[in-house]
């Protein structure tokens, strides 16, 4: 199922933002992140990406990365430097690796105009403000974590 | 020496198959649709939902619908396709055929092509679909090769292939269960409610006489397409494959 669904959101997205997968027609990519179970092959052709996790079959590039490294190449860093630090690892066809990461940058999210189909612009705008908010305050996971620590440890103290 | 092959259980000569499955499904056409969903539980339709949902068609493709039968895959693609695209409802049995129409335009889904077609000889040019489907169809056909060498010749690069059919689970206990339920039940059921034993013993049959699933994925592979995947679905009663013609 989780091909499906990435398949899918890859496909939606090069969609809404039109951005032309041409460059990589006829090419198999293959992709892993390391500390998640994903490895898959992206097939790209007839103007789409299929998803497959027949990752047996010979394809052009491998790509084996950590999904922070992954979320660093979204945000717009480049592939040659997290190379040089050897936070990917890459075997085949780079410059195919290249055209994928560029594509991938063409992809701007915005998780509030996309909710907003399903729910509406106020609920969408609500959502949107509150994961601002948790987003710019110190509620990272890691100090979620530590109120709760203290929570368990000291709850006179948490207040 | 008359070259044979296997007709559920049965070896019959290779010319007669295609009529003999033709009276099989001339017989269940008008309960095709009630039958499915009793034997199935209404699970054929969860199947069909994942076949549609993996397929990855887009608003303008080019659809082919390979033993059709009662339309549920071609309105599901007619809807993805949208006006611009082109779905092609096909059965190699009138009768089937017909009762596909009639459901399709009481659904409501008009702009469907209708053609009665043998899988083995497609009758459309080289490269002209983006996907081609066959549900619960190949397991029928004489020759599945040359069907499956024809669903290549008619895609376009890039094109994709999807086989919904029945396969083999390796679950042993699900496995005693649906051969119990195969032999003993589903040909009473036919017997019940479609007046037709022999029918539904044959479809029984052929299911276990079908390639498995690495089988089937190999002979996708030899007809020519550049990847291949299957998808277990209920534990292996049925498999999707998937090909890829790069």
């Amino acid at each position: 199922m989780k091909y499906i669904i990435l398949q899918r959101a890859l496909n939606y997205l090069f969609e809404v933002h039109q951005i032309d997968t041409q460059l990589l027609d006829g090419k198999v990519i293959y992709f892993s992140l390391q500390d998640l179970p994903i490895k898959v092959n992206f097939v790209c052709t007839n103007e789409r990406i299929f998803v497959t996790n027949n990752t047996d079959a010979t394809s052009d590039v491998n790509i084996k990365l950590h999904l922070s490294s992954f979320l660093a190449l979204i945000r717009g860093q480049s592939l040659a430097e997290l190379l040089r630090q050897d936070k990917i690892i890459i075997h085949g066809d780079i410059k195919t690796a290249q055209l994928l990461v560029d594509l991938l940058q063409q992809i701007e999210f915005d998780f509030e105009e996309e909710l907003s189909k399903y729910t509406g612009d106020a609920v969408a705008y609500k959502v949107g403000k509150i994961m601002k908010k948790f987003k710019s305050s110190d509620n990272s996971s890691t100090s979620i974590k530590d109120k709760i620590t203290k929570f368990i440890i000291a709850p006179k103290l948490f207040h | 020496m008359k070259k044979t092959t296997h007709f559920g259980f049965k070896d019959v000569a290779t010319e007669d198959k295609q009529g003999m499955v033709r009276s099989i499904f001339d017989s269940v056409a008008s309960k095709y649709n009630l039958m499915n969903d009793v034997l199935s539980f209404g699970t054929h339709r969860l199947w069909k939902h994942y076949t549609i949902a993996t397929s990855n068609v887009k608003v303008g493709d080019k659809v082919l619908d390979i033993a059709g039968g009662t339309g549920d895959l071609a309105r599901a693609f007619k809807k993805k396709v949208g006006y611009s695209g082109q779905v092609v409802l096909s059965d190699i049995n009138a009768a089937m055929l017909s009762e596909g129409r009639k459901n399709l335009i009481n659904n409501g889904t008009t702009d469907v092509q209708f053609v009665q077609l043998n899988g083995e000889q497609i009758p459309f040019v080289s490269g002209s679909f983006d996907c081609v489907s066959i549900a619960f169809g190949l397991r029928n056909v004489t020759d599945k090769d040359q069907c499956i060498r024809e669903m290549y010749r008619i895609l376009k690069p890039g094109g994709c292939l999807l086989i919904l059919e029945f396969s083999k689970t390796d679950i042993v206990l699900l496995e005693k269960c649906y051969d119990f339920y195969s032999f003993n039940v589903m040909p009473q059921l036919g017997k019940i409610i479609a007046n037709d034993e022999d029918s539904y013993q044959y479809l029984a049959e052929s299911i276990r006489k079908h390639p498995n699933q690495e089988i089937l994925k190999q002979m996708v592979l030899d007809a020519g397409f550049g990847a291949c995947e299957y998808h277990n679905l209920s534990g292996g009663i049925v498999a999707l494959h998937k090909g890829i013609k790069i």
